[in-house]
């Protein structure tokens, strides 16, 4: 018991190290960068936020919603057009959009809950779109297809630094709380619904119940990842809800590894990258994207930190026994 | 208010919206019930075999016949294209979990996306009606496009082949048994990635056939892959996903309500639609005719 605590406390202590080396690379990343690629590393954050709050569902709860980004888009159509229509305050603006996406998540959540796997995959992706379609077609109150442009922070962030490093600091705040919501004991009891649901139910749980709210902290999270992305790039369109944009999180995760909590963030950052360069000399990007997962999926089961753990966990095995320990 | 005649006017174009969409859904649904595979793709294979009829029907050029026989040959490429990605993709991940498989299909739109992209470029396409369809039939005063009918025929005629083969053939009971129990029907001897990838080609020559048959409405285009693959989700949700009955009913009741909603609101329309989609989840989880899963 104690040898085991100990173990747990280095492990803690070498992931620190680690985190700790990456959070420094992260501060000192815009004197490094140029311009474009610091934005590409903004929206590599911003979606690797999207990614966390879909992992949430998927890695932790066991359910993968594909309509994730609706929410992200909601919450940017609200501070959009707060921001613009009715010069609502900044800050409050951004709360507004995840209270929307909260909000609209309860809605949306207290149906999807009731069904598990494939079915739960088809009705968020249904009632994603229904949100898509909704402000897409509303054009005199949304501006349809136009989209809406002209959204500015305030004129201290205006600068892609600092809007760099507001990104950040809400990006590892956010990784952050997530972190430890998984570790609580809520946290635990999502785990334990998704390893067994019936068992879990008869200790008294109330799974929709708890279902539901980590759905709602989940289109939170997805909502913020919305609110702060939209006044850095300027414009808000439709297609941020699409399901097509949905798939992306979905990707990311299984990409990266979805057991792993960081494991979403490393697929988030590969694909982002990975599309900005593709982007520099084919404006087919989706056919290297498809191909890009498949050849995951076959090459690569458990996401590239999972086989690495896969791996590394062999390796471990394969030393004890040479040292003849059990 | 309305008048019966407008108001059958708008039923008969749901039915009609109804018939275009059990095309497509069936073929989703009769792969979802055998394979238990929800082939996002399913939509891009019939966007896919809109273009194809287009090309084709243009590259032989034969009067009046013209688009059956591209219709046909569409059909047939489709199948093939199906045999492919069944075999090379789908087979291999069997094994795998579910979310792995959907998001393969999710990377078999994105890939067709972008060769229609290629390959046609993003304007509009349309096929002119063929004959006998190319005029209109007047009820009640009002003009009723022809060829809505052919399609409502097409897709009784669907009704009728897939209940035929499901509930009166060998092969259907095949279907339904390894619906219900995929290891015990391959127990009894039955190649299960035999059956499975019939079905597959199944599905995706049913893709190309609604896909040939939708480009004389004039609405060939990069994106009507997506406006009908969401509509479809919504009729197998309504009615249960893998249940034939289902789709028949689910694709009346969306059909229907499109039709009517588009009276009232027709932005609103497709709002409608999943409104109607949350009451049945709300008395019925899983869709009309679905079973619990387990």
């Amino acid at each position: 018991m104690l040898t085991n605590q100990t173990e747990k406390k280095d492990s803690i202590v070498k992931r620190g190290w680690w985190l700790g080396l990456l959070f420094i690379l992260f501060l000192i990343a815009p004197s490094i960068l140029s311009e474009f690629y610091l934005s590409i590393l903004c929206e590599a954050l911003v979606m690797s936020l999207l990614a966390l709050s879909f992992n949430l569902l998927f890695g932790y709860m066991g359910q993968l919603s594909f309509g994730q980004a609706a929410f992200y888009g909601l919450s940017g159509y609200t501070v959009a057009m707060l921001v613009t229509k009715v010069h609502f305050n900044f800050w409050l603006s951004l709360v507004a959009g995840v209270l929307m996406a909260g909000v609209i998540g309860l809605v949306v959540g207290y149906f999807c809950v009731r069904l598990r796997g494939i079915y739960f995959a088809v009705l968020t992706l249904a009632f994603g779109q229904l949100l898509f379609v909704i402000i897409y077609k509303w054009h005199n109150f949304t501006g349809g297809d136009d989209g809406i442009q002209g959204v500015f922070p305030p004129d201290f962030l205006k600068s892609p630094t600092a809007y760099y490093y507001f990104i950040l600091l809400v990006f590892t705040a956010s990784a952050y709380v997530l972190w430890r919501i998984i570790q609580s004991p809520f946290g635990q009891t999502l785990k334990s619904m998704r390893e067994n649901s019936e068992r879990t139910e008869f200790l008294g749980i109330n799974i929709a119940r708890y279902q539901l709210i980590a759905f709602v902290i989940a289109a939170g999270f997805a909502g913020l990842a919305g609110a702060i992305w939209v006044p850095f790039y300027r414009s808000v369109a439709p297609f941020y809800l699409m399901w097509i944009k949905s798939g992306e999180p979905v990707m990311a995760a299984i990409l990266g590894g979805p057991p792993i909590f960081l494991g979403p963030v490393l697929g988030m950052f590969i694909m982002t990258f990975f599309h900005a360069w593709v982007l520099g000399f084919t404006i087919y990007w989706p056919v290297v994207m498809g191909a890009l997962i498949l050849v995951i999926i076959f090459f690569l089961p458990g996401g590239i930190l999972g086989f690495a753990h896969e791996k590394l966990k062999e390796r471990k095995e394969k030393l004890n026994l040479t040292k003849g320990q059990p | 208010m309305m008048s019966f005649d407008v108001l059958f006017n708008q039923f008969l174009s749901g039915i009609a919206r109804a018939a275009m969409l059990f095309l497509v859904a069936s073929g989703l649904s009769l792969t979802f019930g055998v394979l238990r595979i929800l082939n996002f793709a399913h939509g891009s294979l019939y966007m896919l075999g809109a273009f194809l009829s287009y090309s084709i029907w243009k590259f032989i050029l034969i009067p009046v016949v013209g688009f059956y026989v591209a219709t046909i040959i569409t059909a047939i490429i489709l199948a093939l294209i199906g045999i492919l990605i069944e075999f090379f993709l789908l087979r291999r991940l069997y094994v795998r979990g579910w979310p792995e498989q959907l998001l393969a299909t999710y990377a078999i739109i994105l890939i067709i996306t972008d060769i229609v992209k290629y390959g046609w470029g993003g304007e509009f396409l349309s096929i002119p009606r063929p004959k006998p369809f190319t005029g209109a039939v007047f009820l009640f005063g009002f003009p009723f496009p022809s060829y809505n009918f052919f399609v409502i025929l097409l897709g009784l005629g669907l009704v009728i082949f897939l209940w035929w083969l499901v509930y009166r053939t060998r092969l259907g009971d095949i279907i339904r048994a390894a619906a219900h129990d995929r290891e015990m029907v391959s127990a009894l001897g039955i190649p299960i990635p035999w059956l499975f990838t019939w079905i597959f080609v199944l599905g995706s020559l049913i893709a190309g056939l609604s896909g040939a048959v939708t480009a004389p409405f004039g609405s060939v285009a990069l994106g009507m892959d997506i406006e009908i693959i969401v509509e479809c989700f919504a009729v197998v949700v309504i009615g249960g996903m893998g249940s034939l009955p289902g789709t028949l009913l689910g694709s009346l009741i969306v059909g229907e309500v499109y039709a009517f909603g588009i009276m009232f609101k027709p932005e609103l329309a497709l709002a409608f639609i999943f409104i109607v989609m949350a009451v049945v989840l709300i008395i019925r989880p899983w869709g009309i005719f679905g079973r619990p899963e387990r």
